[in-house]
């Protein structure tokens, strides 16, 4: 259940956003003042369109593109600096380990969201600043796991035998202590990526972080606060498209962890 | 972190026993009324902070020196009775008598000084000590307990115009000196129609009448202002009954609040102005006075009131507006796209190579981002590739400051009640927010009309000067804003061209 | 204990230590805020007497030397919008911010943690399926949708509930729900899978072949046992509340700690900033060693070093 409606979703949610040019013909730029606030399912546009006349579908599909762009980046980069990090302080213990901990704790002494605002009101808004501040802020979780994981791995057997035999360092922390680690390197990934997309949402609805013209699901839903009174479909529809990527993402993510890590806890 | 431990407990307490607030219709009947506003107070000293929010509050508590006609914008005796110009650099004020601060204070000549020399106090940290404010006196003399002078560093025509403002709010000397500001900020104490009860942060301030008004009793016994930030938060206020004014309903909401039955609109045309700016402080096309004027060819001014703002502004074609006492009328650039493409291949430029960016900021003025957006479509249609770049309000700020901006920036500047408050800061090259600049004939113009103070001399110099700006086109002229109220059905009250909010002027009508 | 307890604070004031100076460098990076706070028609002369008063002209170090020396005695100085104490500014918005929190995780320990029980006690019931989705649901669900939607079905349609801002109770309805909405899927399932373990152990199937009630079984010996799990849980939530609570309170216009913070930040109160980011992690890592010492005093093999 949580497989087929996960990977479905997702996949759904994927195919939208790479196709999305070509699933729609409107512009989701393209300002039409005649045609402003229609209701949905005005002829040509099925979403209806927002105080421009631009149209909701062609904004919400493009939304998609960009909520998985950020969240991928995102991803990829907490993933390999917190990987390498945890991996790197796990192994080597002592100072590495006692330096990144701190780092750690002062980072995780304030809220992930407010830090990562708090980031992008400082070095500036925009897309790029975002994927910065987001993975500024959520690098520690993989460095925790990773760290905690090394650790453990270390102690096996088999890690033991291949010390005792003299297998280099290197060697043995790429060969035999990160396969071991990976998998929970993907199920942090899968759990995180859906609070990233969320989180830039929120962020971007406070006004820290994509710019409108850009149609980002967080400042479109921002903007729909002014026009609550006549146009709830500005609200409704990119907020839905929101919670049902998370949705997808979420599901995937519990799956895969039911997969291949079933004792982790984020 | 004892106190803290204390003050926690203790305001614990207070808002878990907080009482309901009244409804719409207690109020009705005990006269009072709540009117939401975007922003609280930043302080509850006169004469301190500039920001209309504060001293629209501020102005229920204490009273001007000079207050301003509703339909003309004359100004016209308040604490003061009358004034005259003695000599180019002195005015003298004769004021009122039998006035009385809330706690008992008499209202003197020496009020005035002692609010005045607060002002200009460097440890009041006041932004009224700037040169645009009172910065330009040097002195203010005691004359007798009820003539007062003003003696300026230099001809100063707008004096005037500044005590008939909210820069001239009156504080009592006594309990400055003796209190100091720092208890006068938490129980402030003035001339004004209404006393000082309660400021929650972030919630409301609550204000009496005060019966002794010199001017006669308000009708309203209680103002509360409450702090709601957003439009859309403020209209459900509003239309559920919890607030009774409102400033800023957004022009497509303005039919709901009508079928609502609970509230009507009020609306007026406001002094506030809105423009596009041309940059000429920076190298560009914009160098061209002839980009300049097709510019304002090419942007469909009218179709953006109509489609946009839905009708709710009023079309500038220069500099000034009606609402300003030095406003001169100006012909309009037409709308014609033609004209406009043959004004850029004039100047050498092909549409369809022309890239400009626009900066816009994002709900400071009515449907300001909307607007830019819209303005870069219309530009899109001749060809031109307009890119939009929406800032957050202090990186717009910065971005004008430093002349970081893209070719053009939408801002607003406001109120705008004399020529000079407009064309000194805005179209000289080393002022903070101008966009526009080094052109020498104007410099000139500009200083020599800041100094008339016979009144033909001054009308005739900024009438010239409206032209000429007229013709350089340095903004995409745009429009005054409207200034569009909810107001609830049993209140009686007509907003003002001058932004001026005041309660007194308000009247709860039972139903 | 005591020593663990001294040695943690220590922690805690050096980490404290450490995120104000970084967020103190970045505010000083990151550009001019007097702008901001002074009226447009000022001129430049007035705005540099203004940055030279304030401060801002002097170099970097003798700016940061004076910050510490202020933020040890707890004076953040004065707040550039307010003109008065930013430490004082921030104070007045903590009760606010508890208030919503508690009440928040109230909501959310009453609501979770019977739903997660009984979903694990009678796994695949209908019960539970329902459960299950509320729970998915809830977790993907952002909150400030769900708020923005809330407003707009029951302030703005039905009119049953105010917009925002405090007072009554009934201001505290909506807030308090959307704040609790996403804890609340968490906490229900962490609790449902945590008695699904404890369920499965030996102890428990002893004491049901005991014979002893099944009341008896679920209440002494689950629920003891899978408290631990969901204290911890709780209590890193409870730190994520101050976060969910900067989203709250901005759509509701509720005057707590968060609202204030995004304000600050939206008008680049510097001073109130640097004030509030020092409370949230105070409070925040003091959350976290309460959950802590919890931890050790529910299950008394884990000791604290």
């Amino acid at each position: 259940m949580k497989k087929y409606a996960g990977v479905g979703l997702t996949l759904a949610v994927l195919l939208v956003a790479v196709l999305a040019p070509w699933l729609t013909p409107d512009d989701p730029l393209r300002a039409d003042l005649v045609q402003s606030l229609r209701p949905p399912g005005t002829p040509g546009h099925p979403l209806g369109t927002d105080q421009l006349g631009r149209d909701l579908l062609a904004r919400v599909l493009h939304g998609a593109r960009l909520a998985l762009f950020i969240g991928v980046c995102t991803v990829l980069l907490t993933a390999v600096v917190g990987g390498l990090l945890g991996l790197v302080a796990g192994f080597v213990e002592r100072w590495p380990s006692a330096v990144l901990m701190r780092i750690a704790d002062v980072q995780l002494s304030f809220p992930f969201i407010l830090l990562a605002m708090t980031i992008n009101a400082i070095v500036g808004l925009g897309l790029r600043n975002i994927i910065l501040s987001l993975s500024a802020a959520g690098w520690v979780v993989y460095a925790r796991v990773v760290r905690g994981e090394v650790l453990s791995v270390k102690q096996r057997e088999y890690v033991q035998a291949a010390a005792a035999l003299g297998v280099g360092r290197p060697r043995l922390l790429f060969r035999h202590v990160l396969p071991n680690v990976a998998p929970s390197i993907i199920v942090v990934a899968s759990l995180q990526f859906s609070q990233f997309i969320v989180a830039e949402a929120a962020i971007s609805f406070l006004g820290f972080g994509v710019q409108p013209p850009t149609p980002a699901w967080g400042s479109m839903l921002s903007e729909s606060r002014d026009f609550l009174y006549v146009a709830w479909w500005l609200a409704a529809f990119p907020g839905a498209a929101l919670a049902l990527t998370a949705l997808g993402v979420n599901l995937l993510g519990d799956w895969l962890r039911d997969r291949l890590d079933p004792k982790l806890r984020v | 972190m004892r106190g803290l431990r204390a003050a926690l407990a203790a305001s614990l307490a207070l808002a878990l026993l907080a009482a309901a607030p009244a409804g719409a219709q207690d109020r009705a009947k005990s006269k009072e009324i709540v009117i939401g506003l975007g922003a609280e107070p930043r302080t509850m000293l006169a004469v301190t902070i500039v920001d209309w929010t504060t001293n629209t509050q501020l102005e229920h508590i204490y009273d001007r020196l000079l207050d301003r006609d509703a339909r003309t914008f004359k100004p016209k005796p308040m604490l003061a009775e009358s004034w005259r110009i003695v000599n180019d650099t002195t005015w003298e004020f004769k004021l009122r008598r039998g006035v009385k601060f809330h706690n008992g204070e008499p209202f003197t000549a020496q009020s005035v000084k002692a609010t005045i020399d607060y002002a200009l106090d460097p440890a009041s940290k006041s932004h009224f000590a700037s040169a645009a404010y009172w910065g330009l006196v040097k002195e203010v003399q005691v004359v007798d307990d009820y003539t007062v002078r003003f003696v300026t560093k230099q001809p100063w025509p707008n004096l005037v115009d500044s005590a008939s403002l909210t820069n001239s709010l009156i504080m009592p000397a006594k309990a400055l000196r003796e209190l100091g500001p720092q208890k006068l900020a938490q129980q402030p104490i003035g001339t004004g129609p209404f006393k000082f009860v309660e400021w929650k942060r972030d919630e409301r301030l609550v204000l009496e009448r005060n019966p002794d008004y010199w001017q006669g009793p308000a009708d309203v016994a209680r103002v509360t202002f409450r702090f709601i930030p957003e439009f859309s938060a403020r209209m459900a206020a509003l239309l559920s009954g919890e607030i009774d004014i409102m400033k800023d309903v957004p022009p497509h909401v303005v039919e709901a609040v009508e079928r609502s039955g609970r509230a009507k609109l009020r609306a007026t045309v406001s002094s506030r102005i809105n423009y596009l700016a041309l940059v000429n402080l920076k190298p560009g096309p914009m160098q061209d006075v002839r980009v300049r004027r097709a510019l304002n060819h090419a942007v469909n001014v009218e179709e953006l009131i109509t489609q946009v703002l839905k009708g709710r502004a009023t079309r500038m074609c220069g500099p000034l507006a009606p609402a300003n006492v030095d406003y001169a009328p100006a012909e309009c650039y037409k709308h014609d796209p033609q004209r406009a493409v043959a004004l850029l291949k004039e100047a050498g430029v092909d549409p369809a190579k022309l890239q400009l960016t626009l900066d816009t900021p994002s709900g400071r003025y009515p449907l300001d981002k909307d607007v830019s957006l819209a303005i870069a479509a219309q530009l899109g249609r001749l060809g031109l590739k307009v890119n939009v770049v929406v800032n957050e309000w202090g990186t717009h700020l910065d971005k004008i400051k430093n002349r970081k901006t893209g070719d053009m920036f939408f801002l607003g500047w406001g109120p705008a009640l004399h020529g000079q408050g407009t064309v000194q800061p805005l179209f000289l090259a080393d002022q903070t927010y101008s966009s526009y600049g080094n052109n020498p004939v104007l410099n000139e113009k500009i200083r020599r009309a800041s100094t008339l103070l016979d009144p033909k001399a001054r009308a005739e110099a900024y009438a010239e000067l409206q032209r000429l700006i007229r013709d350089e086109a340095p903004w995409v002229f745009l429009w005054q804003q409207h200034d569009l109220y909810g107001v609830a059905s049993h209140i009686e009250w007509t907003p003002r061209a001058d932004e001026k909010v005041w309660m007194y002027e308000a009247k709860v009508v039972a139903r | 204990m005591r020593a663990y307890i001294a040695s943690r604070l220590a922690q805690t004031a050096l980490v404290v230590f450490l995120s104000l100076s970084v967020v103190f460098g970045m505010v000083r990076l990151s550009g001019d805020p007097v702008l901001l706070f002074m009226p447009m028609d000022i001129q430049a002369k007035d705005v540099d007497e203004f940055r030279q008063r304030l401060g801002f002209n002097d170099p970097l170090a003798v700016q940061y030397a004076r910050f510490v020396a202020g933020a040890a005695r707890g004076d953040f100085g004065e707040s550039l919008r307010y003109q008065q104490d930013a430490m004082g500014l921030v104070l007045e918005r903590v009760p606010a911010t508890l208030l919503l929190g508690s009440t928040a995780l109230l909501l959310t320990l009453v609501v979770a943690v019977p739903l997660g029980v009984v979903s694990a006690v009678r796994r695949d019931s209908l019960l539970d399926h329902l459960g299950t989705l509320a729970t998915v649901l809830g977790q993907a669900t952002p909150g400030f949708w769900l708020g923005l939607m809330m407003i707009y079905l029951f302030s703005v349609q039905l009119r049953w509930l105010p917009t925002g801002g405090r007072g009554t109770l009934a201001h505290l309805v909506m807030p308090s729900i959307v704040l609790a909405a996403f804890f609340a899927a968490r906490i229900a399932r962490l609790t449902r899978s945590a008695v699904l373990d404890v369920l499965g152990e030996d102890y428990v199937l002893t004491a049901r072949a005991k014979g002893l009630g099944e009341g008896r079984v679920i209440g002494k010996h689950t629920l003891r046992n899978s408290a631990i799990p969901i204290v911890t849980l709780a209590g890193l939530e409870a730190g994520q509340l101050l976060g969910g609570a900067v989203i709250t309170e901005t759509i509701f216009a509720w005057p707590g700690l968060g609202r204030l913070t995004v304000q600050a930040l939206l008008n680049r109160d510097f001073p109130v900033v640097l004030a509030a980011v020092f409370l949230i992690s105070v409070l925040y890592t003091l959350i976290n060693l309460v959950v802590d010492l919890l931890y050790g005093w529910l299950d008394p093999r884990v000791r604290l070093r």
